[in-house]
Formats: C-alpha cells, structure tokens, sequence
C-alpha cells in the first residue's frame, strides 16, 4: 500500500469539511478510481463525483484516465477554476 | 515574473520592469479590478481569493513558456493578487513587451485567457453575511477555442 495526501480546495474543501487526507491506496489506480475510493471513505465524499471536479497529480493537471504514479507526492481534487 | 501575493501592486512599477533599453518597442498591459457584484453597499462586499501555492505559480509559468514560444516576446509579468479583496481593488496585472504591437497584443490576451482557465485561483464572493463561491464561466472554457487553431 501506497500513502498518498490528497488536498481539497474551494468549495470541495467546505463540501468535504477538511482540507487534506492522507489515503491509502494500492497501484495501479487512475484518478477517477481515486475519486471513487475517497468518495466511499469521506464524509460528503460524493461531491468528488460531481461534474466538473478536477484534479491534478504533484501540482499538475490531471485527468480522470490518468494513472497516479509510483512517485506521487500529493493529488489534489478542486472545482473549475476562477481566477483573473 | 511571476507573482502570487496578497499585497497590491504598482503598474508604475511593473512597467518599468518589462522595458529593455534599446530594444522594446512596443508593451501591453492588462489590469483586472474587482466590479461592484450585488446592489449591497459596496463596503460590505468583498471577495475571498484562494489558491494552491506550488500548482499556481507552475500554471502560471507554463501559459507564460507557452507564450514566449508562439511570439517573439522580450518579457513577459504576471502579477495575482490572493486573499480578501474590496470593489475596485486590482487583482490581476498581466504585461508584455516586444518589439512590435501585434504580438504584445496577442500575448497579453493569450496569457489571460489561459490564466482564466488554467491557473489554481477560486473566488469566492462575498455580500454581508451571504458568500458563495463563483461558478466557472462556460465563456471562458470557449475563448480558448481560438488559440488552438
């Protein structure tokens, strides 16, 4: 098993009521399988399942088909971005 | 450059960055300010700016990389400001300079169509004791469109 933290912004962050997590998880796995593991193991964790939640893999955007890599420091999930 | 800071800025300041003795010909500045959002008094309204630090800064040099290869750019600034932010504060300070108009124009525009879309920023709005979080804007998913011909 592979220890992972997960980060939460914005909204998701108050959806989910706590700004990271330290999830355990066992390689091969994609980010929309992690989404589907969190969402079963956090409180309000359904909101990771929403559309338009996205995601990104040691501070760089990331897909739902794309696998975590064996290095992964920290995956992050947030809402669509607002900025500017 | 590229800045993510709480403080405000100085476009004084900034331009005189983005000059290169004897060569800038040309340089285009953007300046993003916060618009008055509900009829509530202004004084009560104010927005909440977030962040991810590490991912933003890397979002903003990869649209401003991406930049500098499609034009012949002599510098390029960025300048988001996070945190609490009143009506009529300045949030975003987006400059380049070239040699020649056309592509300083271009460029500027690129860097802030991508920075709407691309770059770790959440705002959340609020009047009184109400606050919400804005919705992204299909508009600005689409305005990429024309960059990827």
């Amino acid at each position: 098993m592979l220890k992972v933290k997960v980060v939460f912004f914005a909204s998701l962050k108050e959806r989910i009521g706590q700004s990271e997590y330290l999830a355990e998880i066992a390689l091969p796995l994609s980010i929309g399988d992690l989404k589907h593991l969190l969402a079963s193991q956090l409180n309000q964790g359904s909101a990771l399942l929403e559309k338009g939640i996205q995601s990104s893999i040691d501070f760089e955007f990331a897909r739902d088909a794309d696998m975590v890599p064996e290095t992964v420091k920290e995956v992050a999930f947030f809402p669509p971005v607002t900025g500017g | 450059m590229i800045r993510v800071q709480e403080e405000d800025f100085q476009v004084d300041e900034l331009y005189q960055r983005l000059l290169k003795a004897n060569e800038t010909g040309a340089v285009v500045m953007f300046v993003g300010l916060v618009r008055q959002f509900s009829d509530l008094p202004k004084a009560i309204c104010h927005f909440e700016l977030e962040h991810y630090p590490g991912m933003t800064e890397r979002n903003l040099q990869t649209i401003v990389d991406e930049a500098k290869k499609r034009w012949s750019l002599l510098d390029v600034c960025v300048v988001h400001r996070v945190g609490r932010l009143s009506v009529d504060d300045q949030i975003v300070f987006v400059g380049v300079s070239a040699a020649h108009r056309a592509e300083a124009f271009q460029a500027c525009d690129f860097v802030m169509d991508y920075l709407k879309s691309r770059a770790a920023f959440w705002k959340k709005e609020s009047q009184g004791s109400n606050s919400h979080w804005v919705q992204a804007n299909d508009q600005d998913e689409m305005s990429l469109e024309r960059w990827k011909k």
